[in-house]
């Protein structure tokens, strides 16, 4: 699959801002089931300084910061990527979970060091009994972690209800535990609260979802979102990703951003500006198949 | 422990020292196990037998004089409202032997080498993580590790510029670290004022003591952090950035900064431009080389890293990234300061430098290895617990202290969490002998030890900061714990050479800065410091001048004036007159209730009290603007108004007389103010502020007095020449005589008068004209044309001509009233202008909203 990606992001302030730095990661990266064939930011008004870099997990960064005095803000990313599906994981060979969790354990194998730095607690992720506690159904004694993972996700799906309204970006996992109500990048938060509570290592994603227009109506252009889901470590097949948010295993409609331990990692745009009094922002996002 | 005591040591029978009793248990560092006196104390032993307990005590009283001239304070709640607890030193120096402490630095330097090879390969290689010589715990799982700053290459590879070791000598007298600090580390800056304090206490055993001078360590810092800016190498400028006033450390910013020389600075003076960092003056942006920075890791960047605060600067992560500011310490190095490092240690000194570690840290486990956490669990009565990766994230646990339920309960969590913990060994800590009571008893002591970066070596403070207690065990690293602190004295082999960055305490002190390096909120506090300080001598003057007359030997009844210059004072402070009651006795009981109040009346805002309160915290924040003496003066001001509650009675003769004495100390920063500090647009700021609220003081004191009716003019010109500090003159030139228009003459218009507003206007004419000006601006600012408007209007002013025209009916002066009334709003104008003009900034950062990313199932 081919699409094109327009992110568009807006802010509005009250007063002049005399001067913003910024940080965007909105270049997709590149990997085994995703190619990026050209990405392009447009910054306006135009940035005096641009810098670009990867940052510790490899994903792509761009600094830029605006020195004269603006009121509006406006930010856009337009990239192409082509998908193939990941290929699917064989049950046969999946390994007991708790075989997982006891290799990220030993110390000693320090070849496992990249997948365990996504199994301690980070900014926006706990390591809870609660969240443990609330994993524990899924994971009976000897049950295949990808086993145990989809169930996981699948439990996550039907017991917690998608609400826009309810939750900011920090919630805590713990919350969103309480209330069982959140949005994508709520529940992501939460599973991977779940799957390290556990002793296991998993990552947060961030990117887009493809969605399909309802039936019969034409497609809108910016009706699409930003979207966020995790990727599970198995020494047996490597990454592999869920979707709590829509209960499956993504594949060609996911477009990868970037990841990191949680959404502080790989937010999309960070800024802090002097000045400017309040602000107001609008985001657009379309994600078309061409 | 046991408080059972040794053999008297061997010294002059009936002396000081035969009184001292050490404990039985720690090592005491006077006294050695045999009972004899060691031989670094022996010089200091005799002169305090010499002294005895009557000069012991006027050292003592010596010492907290100077300090609290100095106004060297802690703040321990790092709060701007709580008060600021006054720092307490014993005078009885630390003497540690040449030998004794070459042995200890040797040890510092080894540590300092160590902790930044740890850095340089954590955020770099990575490879102690990828050998399995660090547990991953420690590096990835901690909060500490900043992730934006691996790959960031520091100068020299230098990460620990400053660092300090918290240390502890055990009973067998090695000393033993027991805290690493390294993000921006506090306390040496006490260490230099304790130093200055006690050798002048004892001057003269200074000197023949040999003792090794502090200055040197100060000066290869500050020297080592010019060497390392990259982009001026010529000349570089460094600032301290400090989290502010509110800060527990704030008054050791200020002192670091004035005796190193260095610009204080707080997040909001700085910016970054074209990833380079700044400092926001009123001259413009001037470049920032170095960055001394006193602010938690965390707090460095709002943009990239991820504390609560607005302190820090956005973008110095990405300055620092693109070579073109070198941050001291380097961010990240936080990470250095768990607990649990300690127990790695010796294996990673081994394997990184080929050596033993010289300088060994209070045995520590750390739970999250198997064999560490039986230990533990085995001795855990005898275990200090500490978090293993976060220092301050809750108090060390002495397990000992615990109830059996209280202990299992610990000893569960270590099980289910063990690689958050980390536990040492208790210490029973050294003792030193304390004078207080009028004699020396023991105490323990705890040393934070420096050691700076100078070059590629590191060099470590021949001295440090002592904090003391009767409890060992409440010695912990915080600076806040503890009762007292000491001065340490190391003993030089040879003769020592002076060395020194500051100019004795007693010398007049001038500001060492160049003219441009003014940040914004500094001339905005200074401008402030000016209008609170003279709102304060106009306040003092008038009431004085009301009370002497209240208390005169003439009958209250017989002086016009009194209700005059009352209402007048209550004008000044917009205040509803109390209508004074019918008292026969006491006909002046109402009103000297409300002077009490608008003395001492601490809830409202315009109190005598609370104006010299709010000069006491500007001059704070400003401390490192001000000449040493000039802020002792304002201390003592802050002292001699006091605070609580207002007196109900107080004699107005007492009020008096205190009220003289307030006029005697802002005399004297008047006069040292002219006298010491440069002409910079810093004190041009003070003295705008002064001369705008003199101006308008003078205004509204004559819109309430000579405006009255002409019947009472008399003793009411004769008030007022006295309040507006005038009379000497008026009597020269006119004798006896006293009427209104040469008294107006005088106090409005004649330039000659330094009281008058016309010499106001002049001296700000001639500031405005000097402030520095933006090229793009036009050539008269407003400024100048508002004070240009003023001075015409004085100078067309007919002094005669307003004093004849009188108003039949009310017999007030309507035509001098309205001068008046429009003097007083041009002066606001102008006071708005310049704080418009200069005074403003962008107001803080904030974070853009972070966006939340829904989604439809």
């Amino acid at each position: 699959m081919k699409y094109r990606v327009r992110h568009i992001t807006e802010y509005d302030y009250g007063e002049k801002v005399p001067v913003c730095q910024n940080e965007a990661r909105l270049k997709p990266r590149h990997g085994a089931t995703q190619m990026c064939i050209s990405s392009n930011l447009t910054v306006s008004p135009r940035p005096a300084t641009i810098a670009e870099r990867n940052d510790y997990f490899g994903n792509h960064v761009t600094f830029f910061t605006i020195q004269e005095g603006h009121k509006k803000l406006s930010i856009t990313a337009e990239s192409v990527v082509t998908l193939v599906p990941p290929p699917e994981p064989n049950p046969m060979q999946a390994l007991p979970w708790e075989q997982t969790r006891g290799r990220l354990a030993d110390r000693a194998n320090v070849d496992l060091l990249e997948a365990r730095q996504f199994a301690y607690a980070s900014p926006y992720v706990p390591i809870a009994d609660e969240l443990a506690d609330y994993a524990r159904p899924s994971f009976a004694a000897g049950r295949s972690l990808l086993e145990a993972v989809l169930d996981l996700t699948h439990r996550i799906n039907v017991e917690f209800k998608f609400d826009p309204r309810t939750t900011t970006v920090t919630t805590t996992p713990l919350e969103v535990l309480r209330i069982r109500k959140g949005v994508c990048q709520d529940f992501a938060h939460l599973q991977i609260g779940c799957l390290r509570s556990l002793g296991l290592a998993a990552r947060y994603v961030s990117g887009y979802l493809q969605t399909d227009p309802p039936l019969g109506k034409p497609r809108l252009v910016g009706a699409d979102v930003s979207h966020a889901w995790i990727a599970v470590y198995f020494p047996e097949f490597g990454w592999l990703e869920f979707d709590p948010t829509n209960d499956l295993m993504p594949s060609t409609r996911h477009v990868t951003l970037g990841w990191g331990r949680d959404y502080g990692d790989i937010a999309p745009i960070k800024g802090v500006f002097t000045g400017g009094g309040a602000h107001t922002m609008r985001v657009s996002v379309d994600v078309e198949a061409i | 422990m046991s408080s059972t005591t040794e053999a008297a040591p061997s010294s002059e029978p009936g002396g000081l020292l035969s009184g001292y009793r050490p404990l039985v248990g720690p090592y005491d560092e006077m006294i050695d196990p045999t009972g004899a006196i060691r031989p670094a104390w022996r010089r200091l032993s005799t002169v305090l037998d010499k002294l005895g307990p009557d000069g012991l005590v006027r050292q003592a009283d010596q010492a907290r004089r100077l300090l609290r001239d100095n106004g060297v304070t802690y703040n321990v709640y790092g709060s701007e409202d709580s008060p600021d607890r006054p720092w307490e030193l014993d005078c009885v120096p630390l003497m540690i032997g040449g030998d004794d402490w070459n042995r200890l630095a040797d040890g510092l330097v080894q540590r300092a080498t160590l902790l930044n090879l740890i850095l340089t390969d954590i955020y770099g290689r990575q490879d102690l993580l990828k050998q399995g010589l660090l547990p991953p715990e420690l590096v990835l799982g901690h909060p500490g590790f900043l992730l934006p700053c691996h790959g960031l290459r520091v100068p020299n590879d230098c990460y620990l510029h400053l660092y300090a070791a918290h240390l502890a000598r055990g009973p067998d007298g090695r000393w033993l670290v027991l805290a690493d600090r390294t993000q921006g580390p506090s306390g040496a800056g006490y260490a230099v004022e304790n130093r200055l304090v006690v050798s002048r206490v004892l001057a003269e055993n200074f000197h023949e003591a040999r003792v090794r001078r502090l200055a040197g360590f100060f000066k290869t810092f500050r020297e080592s952090l010019y060497a390392s800016a990259t982009r001026h190498r010529e000349n570089p400028r460094v600032v301290l950035l400090s989290p502010g006033p509110s800060s527990s450390a704030y008054f050791e910013d200020a002192y670091l900064a004035r005796y190193l020389g260095f610009t204080l600075v707080e997040g909001g003076d700085l910016t970054v431009r074209d990833n380079a960092a700044y400092l926001k003056t009123l001259g413009g942006l001037l470049p920032v080389d170095v960055v001394l920075r006193r602010l938690q890791d965390d707090d460095c960047d709002p943009l990239e890293l991820r504390g609560e605060t607005m302190l820090g600067v956005p973008g110095l992560l990405q300055a620092a990234r693109q070579g073109n500011v070198v941050i001291a310490n380097a961010l990240g190095c936080g990470i250095l300061e768990s607990p649990a490092l300690a127990a790695l240690l010796p294996d990673l000194c081994r394997r990184m430098l080929g050596e033993e570690l010289r300088l060994p840290s209070v045995p520590t486990w750390w739970c999250g290895r198997d064999e560490d956490r039986r230990y533990v669990l085995e001795r855990l009565p005898q275990m200090v617990i500490r978090h293993a990766l976060l220092p301050r994230a809750r108090k060390p646990i002495v397990a000992g202290r615990l109830s059996p339920v209280e202990r299992e309960r610990l000893a569960e969590q270590i099980r289910k969490h063990p690689s958050a913990y980390a536990a040492q060994e208790l210490v029973d800590r050294s003792t030193c002998p304390v004078f207080g009571k009028g004699e020396l008893q023991p105490r323990h002591l705890a040393l934070r030890a420096f050691v700076a970066a100078a070059g590629d070596r590191y060099e470590v403070m021949p001295g440090g900061l002592l904090r003391l207690s009767d409890d060992s065990d409440q010695l912990g690293p915080s600076m806040s714990a503890g009762q007292g602190s000491k001065d340490l004295w190391v003993l030089s082999d040879g003769p020592v050479a002076p060395v020194s960055l500051l100019q004795p305490p007693g010398a007049a002190v001038e500001l060492r800065r160049s003219t441009h390096d003014l940040p914004s909120r500094v001339a905005d506090n200074l401008f402030w410091l000016g209008r609170q300080l003279e709102r304060a001598e106009g306040t003092v003057r008038q009431l004085r001048s009301l009370i002497s007359r209240l208390i005169s030997e003439s009958e209250p009844g017989s002086m016009p004036e009194i209700p005059v210059l009352f209402e007048a004072l209550l004008q000044e402070w917009r205040t509803e007159a109390a209508t004074p009651e019918d008292d026969q006795d006491d006909p002046y009981r109402e009103r000297r209730t409300e002077i009490l109040r608008l003395l001492y009346d601490e809830s409202r805002r315009d109190s005598l009290r609370s104006t010299i309160h709010t000069v006491h915290r500007l001059a704070t924040i400003v401390r490192d603007r001000l000449s040493i003496d000039s802020f002792r003066i304002l201390n003592q001001l802050f002292r001699e108004i006091g605070s609580g509650k207002v007196p109900a009675e107080m004699p107005l003769g007492d009020v008096l007389l205190q009220l003289n004495q307030l006029i005697v100390l802002l005399a004297a920063f008047s006069g040292l103010g002219m006298e010491s500090m440069t002409r910079g647009p810093g004190w041009r700021f003070l003295d705008i502020g002064r001369r705008i609220e003199r101006g308008q003081h003078t205004v509204r004191l004559l819109r309430g007095t000579l405006v009255r009716p002409l019947a009472e003019s008399q003793p009411v010109i004769e008030a007022l020449l006295e309040i507006a500090d005038s009379s000497m003159t008026y009597r020269s030139r006119y004798l006896t005589s006293i009427q209104v228009p040469p008294t107006l003459d005088l106090i409005l218009t004649d330039e000659s008068n330094p009281r008058s507003v016309a010499f106001q206007m002049n001296a700000l004419s001639q500031h405005v004209k000097d402030l520095p000006r933006d090229e793009g601006r036009p050539q008269v600012s407003a400024e100048q044309r508002i004070v240009q408007a003023v001075q015409t209007d004085l100078v067309c002013t007919d002094v005669e001509s307003l004093c004849s025209e009188i108003e039949p009916e009310s017999g007030e002066r309507r035509a001098l009233e309205e001068l008046l009334l429009r003097l007083e709003t041009q002066l606001g104008t102008l006071a708005e202008a310049v704080t418009h003009s200069y005074l403003i900034h962008a107001g803080p950062s904030h974070r853009l909203g972070r966006m939340t990313v829904p989604t439809l199932a």
